[in-house]
């Protein structure tokens, strides 16, 4: 499948009707909020229980994940690809680069909706969670998106 | 007059987005998200959300022009 030829809503409206505990986060979470920020990746925090289901759900878009189910629990992330790029991470936790915890469960239970269109939800972190995923890394480009995010986080609470 | 800008070759493009993915010294990364928002950086965050939920109302739309965004860049030659 090209790039170009990918069915980004069915990719969504699968994963929603799959019920896999998945967040978006990443950059295409800030475009979904309003940040027109430049990204060629999809990053979804997964529950670690729900790899099957997940994978089930986008084997019709031809991604194909890199390692089994356990191998991707051992390793707390994998990726499913096919010309298109999905990093999934599955880890249970992630501590940030200044040392806070960071637990799936927290996020999920926290966890926002947005409509992507009139039938189709994508779930996101809250912003103050978000926030939270952009310091699982020191990159500069995290570092600009935090800045955005505080701005939004101004506006429109946490 | 203002100069045209020249589109990014393979080889600066690739190191442009090594420089933007390369982790940073941690105590300089926490510095600087912790430092306050500029009253310059507020209004121009501020501007980007207006034009682009104005011109892209819904989520899919926004989807479609990052894709769209980074086939232009990733395409784009010396």
């Amino acid at each position: 499948m090209r790039g170009s030829d990918f069915d980004e809503l069915g990719f969504f409206a699968a994963i929603e009707a799959s019920g896999a505990r998945s967040l978006l986060i990443g950059r295409r979470a800030l475009v979904l909020l309003g940040l027109p920020v430049l990204t060629a990746d999809y990053d979804l925090w997964l529950h670690a229980d729900d790899i099957a289901v997940l994978n089930a759900a986008v084997a019709p878009f031809d991604l194909v994940a890199t390692v089994d189910a356990v191998e991707a629990r051992r390793r707390g992330r994998y990726v499913l690809q096919n010309d298109e790029h999905v990093d999934v991470l599955v880890a249970r936790s992630v501590s940030t680069v200044d040392g806070e915890s960071v637990t799936f469960d927290d996020l999920w239970a926290r966890r926002a909706e947005l409509w992507i269109d009139d039938h189709v939800r994508v779930m996101i972190p809250a912003l103050a969670d978000l926030r939270r995923t952009k310091r699982f890394a020191a990159r500069p480009k995290d570092l600009a998106d935090l800045r955005m995010l505080d701005v939004l986080i101004a506006e429109r609470g946490s | 007059m203002t100069e045209r800008l020249r589109p990014a070759g393979l080889e600066e493009r690739a190191r442009l987005k090594a420089m933007y993915d390369v982790p940073m010294d941690v105590a300089e990364f926490v510095r600087c998200a912790a430092a306050p928002l500029t009253a310059e950086e507020i209004a121009e965050t501020r501007e980007l959300i207006t034009w682009f939920t104005q011109r892209y109302p819904t989520g899919v739309e926004r989807l479609a022009y990052a894709r769209r965004a980074w086939e232009r860049w990733s395409r784009s030659g010396p």
